[in-house]
Order: C-alpha cells, then sequence, then structure tokens
C-alpha cells in the first residue's frame, strides 16, 4: 500500500461505517462489506473467503470477527482498531438513544401491547434463524451425527442442564463423532 | 458494582460459547431472564436489534446492559461482547497458518452448532408462550411473520415493526 496510511484509516473508518449504518444484521453485511473490500483492492477473494471461513469457526460475533480480519488485511494493527471503531460505533450509538426513549415509556400502556405483539414474531425470528443454522452446519449435509447431537442436547435442554455446559459437551461430541478429519 | 460484574462475565461467558451474533440469543436468554431482565425486556431487546441497523449482537448487549445498569451497564456488555473476539483475532493473525490445520476446532464448531440451533428452538418457544397473549392473535401472528421470514420476501425488520404495531392497535 503506498498511500499515506492515514488516508488508509479513514477510507477503511468511513467503509466499516456505512457498512454498519447500511446493513441490518450481522450476517447481511458479508455481502456488503465483499463489494466494499475486494472490489476496491483492500483484499483479494481468497483472503476474504478465508476471513469468512474463520469468523465462523472463532467465538464471539462473526460481524465483528470479519471487520477485523477485513482490518488487518488493509491495514495492518491499527487497521484492526479501525475495523473495530466502525463497527461498534453506530449500534452503539443508536442503540443507547432507543434504550433511553424506550426506558421513559416502560410505563405506559401501549408497550405492554407492542412486545405483545412483538413476542409471536421475534419467536419466529429465532426460530427462523435457528432452522438456517441448523442446515448450514459446516458447508456439510446434515447427517446422523448432526441429528444425534441434536437430539442429545434437546434432552439435556429439556431436562433443563445448565444451557453453557450442554454447549460444551455438544462441542466435546462433535471432536469424537467427527474427529481431525482434515478439511 | 456487583450487578456489572455479574454482567461483564456473563457477556464473556456467552460470547466465548456462541460463534455468531444470532447463536448468543438462546445462551443470554438462559442466563439473564428472571435473573436479570423480564421476559418483556427480553423481547423487546430481541426485536430493537433486529430492527435497528448494525450488528445484532451487540444492540442486543448493549440494550440488555442498559436494561441491568443505566449506561455503564450497557458499555460493560459491549466490553465484554468485543473483548474474546478481539482478543483472539489478534491473537489468530499472529498463529493462523498453525490454526488452520487444526481439525479438532472445526469439529468443535460442527458438534457445537445443532446444540445452538436446539437451544434457540426452546427459546423461541418460551418467550412465544409468555409473550402476554397465547391466542389465535398470537399464533396468526408468529405463523406469518414466519412465513414472510422464509419467503425472503419482506425484510424481518419491516415484519417485526408489524407485529408490534398490531399488538399495540389490539392487543393492548
Amino acid at each position: 500500500m503506498n498511500k499515506p496510511k492515514l488516508a488508509v484509516w479513514s477510507r477503511l473508518l468511513w467503509m466499516f461505517l456505512k457498512v454498519n449504518i447500511l446493513s441490518p444484521s450481522g450476517p447481511a453485511s458479508i455481502g456488503l462489506l465483499y463489494k466494499e473490500a475486494v472490489s476496491k483492492g483492500l483484499m483479494t477473494e481468497t483472503q476474504f473467503v478465508e476471513a469468512v471461513g474463520f469468523s465462523n469457526v472463532l467465538p464471539g460475533s462473526e460481524a465483528l470477527k470479519l471487520a477485523m480480519f477485513v482490518g488487518f488485511a488493509a491495514g495492518g494493527l491499527p487497521g484492526v482498531l479501525t475495523a473495530l471503531l466502525g463497527a461498534i460505533l453506530p449500534p452503539t450509538v443508536m442503540m443507547l438513544i432507543v434504550a433511553t426513549i424506550l426506558q421513559r415509556f416502560q410505563h405506559s400502556d401501549w408497550i405492554g401491547g407492542f412486545v405483545a405483539g412483538m413476542s409471536p414474531a421475534v419467536a419466529a425470528l429465532i426460530a427462523v434463524v435457528a432452522w438456517e443454522l441448523f442446515r448450514a452446519t459446516s458447508s456439510k449435509k446434515i447427517d446422523r451425527r448432526t441429528i444425534l447431537i441434536a437430539a442429545l442436547s434437546a434432552a439435556a435442554f429439556w431436562f433443563e442442564l445448565p444451557s453453557p455446559l450442554v454447549l460444551l459437551g455438544a462441542g466435546l461430541l462433535g471432536v469424537l463423532l467427527y474427529g481431525r478429519r482434515s478439511y | 458494582m456487583d450487578n456489572l460484574l455479574n454482567l461483564f462475565l456473563i457477556f464473556l461467558k456467552v460470547n466465548l460459547l456462541s460463534t455468531s451474533g444470532p447463536a448468543s440469543v438462546g445462551l443470554l436468554y438462559h442466563e439473564m431472564v428472571g435473573k436479570y431482565v423480564t421476559e418483556g425486556q427480553f423481547v423487546q431487546a430481541v426485536g430493537f436489534s433486529s430492527v435497528l441497523p448494525g450488528s445484532d449482537a451487540l444492540q442486543l448487549a448493549m440494550y440488555l446492559g442498559y436494561a441491568v445498569g443505566g449506561v455503564p451497564g450497557g458499555l460493560i456488555a459491549l466490553l465484554a461482547s468485543i473483548l474474546p473476539p478481539t482478543v483472539i483475532i489478534l491473537g489468530v493473525t499472529v498463529i493462523l497458518h498453525r490454526l488452520r490445520r487444526e481439525a479438532w476446532l472445526s469439529s468443535f464448531i460442527e458438534g457445537l452448532t445443532p446444540a445452538i440451533s436446539v437451544l434457540m428452538l426452546f427459546t423461541a418457544w418460551k418467550i412465544f408462550e409468555k409473550g402476554g397473549s397465547d391466542g389465535w392473535e398470537a399464533w396468526a401472528i408468529g405463523l406469518v411473520s414466519m412465513a414472510g421470514m422464509l419467503s425472503k420476501r419482506v425484510p424481518e425488520r419491516i415484519l417485526i415493526v408489524i407485529a408490534g404495531v398490531i399488538g399495540i392497535l389490539f392487543l393492548s
């Protein structure tokens, strides 16, 4: 990168601000980010695919990790911090404003109706995302092992075992069932 | 002070155990509803974080944090949510090439994913059940919005806002 560093950083910051204001959710930002980062030559196609892969595997919010990978490819460590800043600023500002306003209305009558109407839609949203997540289990088809893990964890949640433990157990079961296969 | 520390630990734990924003909903529900926030506050948090632009997961964290401890609570939740991925990314970029050959990590995630999906289904059902209305209206809203979301023709946030407005008109 021959340009002065400051120009690169401000371009990065602007790009991440834009992507995060325009996209409604983490996964939705991948498409936008791809257009911005690859077509403008901040990183190669292969780098981007690799970044998406790693973001899916490592713990934490995937959109955030993807942003940091792109930042790193474009501007090293300062690039990571710039990406982080650009990615958390828009949601933070918006959420604090909305939360403050809503807090005022917490005891109004209409908020009860609003929540009652929103609940089924929110439940539907969570169910739909759960289905998409299940279907997309790492690029492979759903096989018997996936169903076994799903059934076992359903039983565990039914008996109200602590959910972090169930998730850890499912992960360990994955290591046993899928083994150290190369990919 | 104790509350803020607990908040920090919860979000740290949830972000270490989930690989994406939406997946954290199930875990957060179990960790927080009844103890720190009410069912209604949680539904508001999920609803608004889907409606507003920007990362859902961060908004969800901040809204819940705010409900528990005001602005400091929101900032603590934000910090605990961005810390694990940031530290990991900074570490990974250094050992990137070694980690790629660690097949066990991808197997771990492969086992984790179905469990997270199941947890989310349980959460969806609980939210629906305790949503304040379980008559045919709620079923209608839920099924119609699910059909809309699956068809991908209508943006999810529009559906959620419409559902809320229907609630104000008919369910208050």
